[in-house]
């Protein structure tokens, strides 16, 4: 679509281009034409000024001496002398000679003619050269100057025989008193001259001019061998193109016009043409004396096409080069502008596509946090509330919670950088942290796993500041260990008023900085009610127009807001948190992620309604005596035979595992198992052997084949099966498992009966 | 306690489980069915009318069997399952491992 159009585009601009460069080549070579006639007709004017100037002066000559002679014609003797004085007076009369009819003067014969030559060595030559060896009666001039009546000019001939020069003669009628023409009075003009002047100053310097008599007769021409030897029809005969002799004929009529011819080969040559010797009405620098008298002389100034043309030709060939290449280069210009056009919308695409990309992102990386909030509204004892704001689509920021085993076990991290390199740390680190956390339940171990599986490989060096937090929700022991992260706020309230300070946290190094660096823990408990807020460094290095950071002062101002109004809500803190931040940016670009997490924990104290314990010895073989145990609790609270049944395997599998692991082969040791029911059934598990966390183990995989089951593993899926929650802690070097069954549902389940 | 009888039936070995079969109780019930791991080709029904109670000491004897009978390519069906127990199969993913009447 666009190349057609582009296509389009470049025939329009050569066509508009070509078809101005078409009118101005016609209207610069209309306008070259114009001034070539001009300066062609300028030409034939001024030279035929300077031919006519002599000729005047020629006919003047002869004419000033017609009246002496027909005073003289009694006296034939003295006519010499006027002759004389004619030749010698003008420099282009070489000769003069007066004709007599025949038998005018008796005595001279039938041929009179008194001559006077000018040689060449200056000298003047007088003599009587009619007679029979030159009769002049004979002459074609003789009978046209007599009919003439006035004044005559021959056709121009070479004279072989005096002057060795072309001559031209003109002849005045001698008239006696009578009024009756006895004699011509000629005088042969030398036309030595004409050449010169008609070859001089070209119009062009290939042009050139002809001049030819009446008769056609080439007079002056380049070619100084033709003169006299050619006749212009001779000449033009074997020209095909009809307009040459047109030309001729106009010429030898003595009218003037311009026509175009070509010549044999075809070559197109431009013809000006014009008499000469006919005196123009503007030209009063010559007065003819004798009207009516012209030699009929025609003159053309004949140029070349190719010539007169050559410049603007070489102008509109080199314009033509210019635009071709100008086209080219036009072409190339919008070429590569389509493509750039085309790329671009490529890239746009792209663009969309990578957005649409981001979108989606980012709402994966949403679901992976959170967002339903409160989290938990059946529990009484915990309540969270989170916000996560990044800086662009997706970002390094992330929290996570989640209550497994009675314990909420909750995290905040920062990956360094922005985007989607941040983003895709984040992911993993998230998903990191709820591996290792499903099975751990100690913060230290949990950075540490996490911290040598991103340190493996870590190319570019991209670390995450992280706090890991595990509350026992039962006891509000708080557990917590930090990589390098912002210390968390603590707001306690000890019954009367409500504290707000940092935790203190050991800040151990970022995660994914150094494999197998051992993470320090740090423990607070947590009495009555306590709120712990948690942040990024988006919250504290928010910064509004002029570069300011928002900065722990204000952060901590805003949170003493919260204390002096007693409300320390988490959705309270976060809200109150997030208009702070807001108000002091007043609407400056946001420039980095900006995560808030604020854990509110109250320990519930229940109204224990029973409390029973039994103490067995590390010997599966009493374990008859806890089945009886659990009966009678059982009984005690009010629970159906087949529910019983249940709850007696979770303990006695939590009882087994005990008595078989606790403590080392052969070893003695006790189990203490306690029963306290509240609004809920508890067996609380105690030993003193070593360590085990029988939550960190792993459930069977319940969809393996018969070859592929291992003989472990069952216990604990049966105690998460039956029992309500399962809670592990190591409380003064002692295990304390507490099995809870939810009496609520109890009570429920019977009132449906 | 724990009562445990096995006999022999048209070709098929048929084990009774009487009683709660708990952790004290699982050595000598080990024990007792220690035939069953003898099968030789026989296929195998455990009664369970009279199966109070299971542990998973239990579970992993029954599992014994059907490991023992997996490899001889004889069968072990258990019959008569209380709903307790059912569930308590149910739970483990026993239930893929036996067919249960």
């Amino acid at each position: 679509m666009k190349s057609r159009s582009s296509i389009i585009l470049i025939v329009v601009a050569a066509v508009l281009v070509e078809l101005t460069s078409a009118s101005m080549y016609w209207f610069a070579s209309r306008g070259i034409r114009q001034e070539v006639q001009h300066r062609a007709e300028a030409e034939l004017q001024v030279k035929d000024l300077e031919i006519q100037k002599v000729l005047n002066s020629v006919e003047t000559a002869v004419n000033n001496s017609v009246w002496p002679i027909e005073h003289s014609l009694g006296e034939p003797d003295s006519l010499m002398a006027i002759l004389h004085r004619l030749t010698a007076r003008n420099s282009t009369i070489v000769g003069a000679g007066l004709l007599f009819t025949p038998h005018y003067y008796p005595q001279k014969g039938r041929w009179f003619e008194p001559y006077v030559l000018e040689q060449p060595d200056g000298t003047f030559k007088e003599s009587q050269i009619g007679g029979p060896e030159h009769d002049y009666f004979q002459k074609s001039w003789w009978k046209e100057g007599m009919a003439a009546h006035q004044g005559y000019w021959s056709e121009p001939y070479f004279d072989d025989s005096g002057a060795k020069m072309m001559l031209c003669s003109f002849f005045m009628p001698i008239r006696d008193v009578k009024g009756a023409t006895v004699a011509l009075l000629g005088a042969d003009v030398s036309l030595d001259w004409l050449s010169d002047v008609i070859n001089a100053n070209h119009v062009y310097p290939s042009s050139y001019n002809v001049m030819i008599s009446r008769s056609g007769q080439l007079m002056a021409c380049p070619i100084e061998s033709l003169v006299l030897r050619k006749n212009i029809q001779e000449m033009t005969a074997r020209i095909e193109d009809t307009t040459a002799r047109f030309v001729n004929k106009e010429m030898m009529a003595g009218r003037s016009g311009k026509a175009d011819v070509k010549n044999e080969k075809g070559e197109k040559y431009y013809i000006f043409y014009a008499p000469v010797g006919v005196t123009t009405e503007d030209s009063h620098l010559v007065s003819s004396t004798f009207e009516g008298s012209t030699p009929g002389w025609s003159m053309a100034v004949v140029c070349s096409d190719k010539e007169i043309y050559y410049g603007l030709r070489h102008l509109a060939f080199n314009l033509m080069l210019l635009m071709i290449v100008g086209l080219a280069l036009m072409g190339y210009i919008i070429w590569r502008a389509v493509r750039n056009a085309r790329q671009l919308q490529l890239t746009q695409s792209e663009n969309v596509a990578m957005e649409k990309e981001l979108h989606i992102a980012s709402a994966i990386q949403k679901a992976l946090l959170p967002k339903s909030f409160p989290p938990f509204p059946d529990r009484q004892d915990v309540d969270i509330s989170a916000m996560q704001t990044p800086a662009r689509e997706v970002g390094g920021d992330l929290y996570d919670f989640y209550i497994r085993d009675e314990k909420l076990i909750f995290c905040i991290g920062d990956v360094a950088g922005k985007g989607i390199p941040a983003a895709l740390v984040m992911a993993v680190t998230r998903t990191l942290f709820r591996n290792v956390s499903a099975h751990e339940s100690q913060p230290h171990r949990i950075l540490s796993a996490i911290n040598n599986t991103l340190s493996e490989d870590n190319p570019d060096d991209i670390f995450v500041t992280f706090f890991v937090g595990v509350l026992d929700l039962p006891t509000g022991r708080l557990r917590y260990a930090n990589a390098g992260h912002e210390s968390p706020v603590l707001f306690t309230n000890d019954g009367t008023r409500t504290v707000c300070q940092p935790l203190s946290v050991d800040s151990n190094l970022p995660l994914g900085t150094m494999p197998g660096w051992t993470f320090t823990q740090q423990e607070v408990c947590l009495h009555g009610e306590a709120t712990v807020f948690l942040y990024t460094d988006g919250v504290t290095e928010a910064m509004d127009y002029d570069k300011a950071l928002f900065g722990k002062e204000r952060m901590y101002k805003a949170l003493r807001c919260c204390e002096q109004r007693g409300s320390v809500d988490p959705k309270t803190v976060i809200d109150v948190m997030r208009a702070a931040v807001a108000e002091f940016v007043s609407g400056a670009e946001q420039n980095d992620d900006m995560t808030m997490l604020s854990v509110r924990y109250s320990r519930q104290e229940k109204k224990v309604s029973m409390r029973r314990s039994i103490t067995l010895p590390n010997d599966v073989q009493t374990v008859p005596q806890l089945n009886d145990f659990v009966r009678d609790v059982c009984q005690i609270v009010g629970l159906a035979e087949g529910r019983r049944m249940q709850l007696n395997l979770a303990v006695e599998e939590a009882v087994v595992n005990v008595m078989d692991y606790a403590y080392p082969e052969g070893t003695k040791g006790d189990v203490v198992v306690e029963a306290v029911a509240d609004d809920c059934l508890k067996f609380i598990i105690t030993d003193t052997g070593a360590p085990f966390d029988p939550t960190a183990q792993p459930d069977a995989d319940t969809t393996l084949s018969v070859e592929e089951r291992p003989i472990g593993g069952l216990g604990i899926l049966l105690m998460r099966q039956y029992m309500d929650s399962i809670n592990y802690e190591r409380v003064d070097d002692k295990n304390v498992l507490t099995l809870s069954y939810s009496l609520e549902k109890v009570i429920t389940e019977k009132r449906a009966i | 306690m724990m009562k445990t009888t096995i006999r022999e039936d048209d070709g098929k070995l048929i084990a009774t489980l009487e009683g709660s079969l708990d952790t004290a109780a699982a050595e000598q019930t080990s024990t007792d069915l220690k035939p069953l791991r003898e099968s030789e080709g026989r296929d195998i029904v455990i009664d369970c009318h009279e199966l109070e109670y299971i542990s998973s000491s239990g579970l992993r004897i029954l599992l014994g069997i059907r490991k023992h009978a997996a490899a001889v390519s004889s069968t072990v069906t258990l019959t008569g399952v209380s709903d307790v127990i059912r569930d308590v199969l149910m739970t483990t993913g026993f239930h893929n491992l036996f067919s249960i009447e």
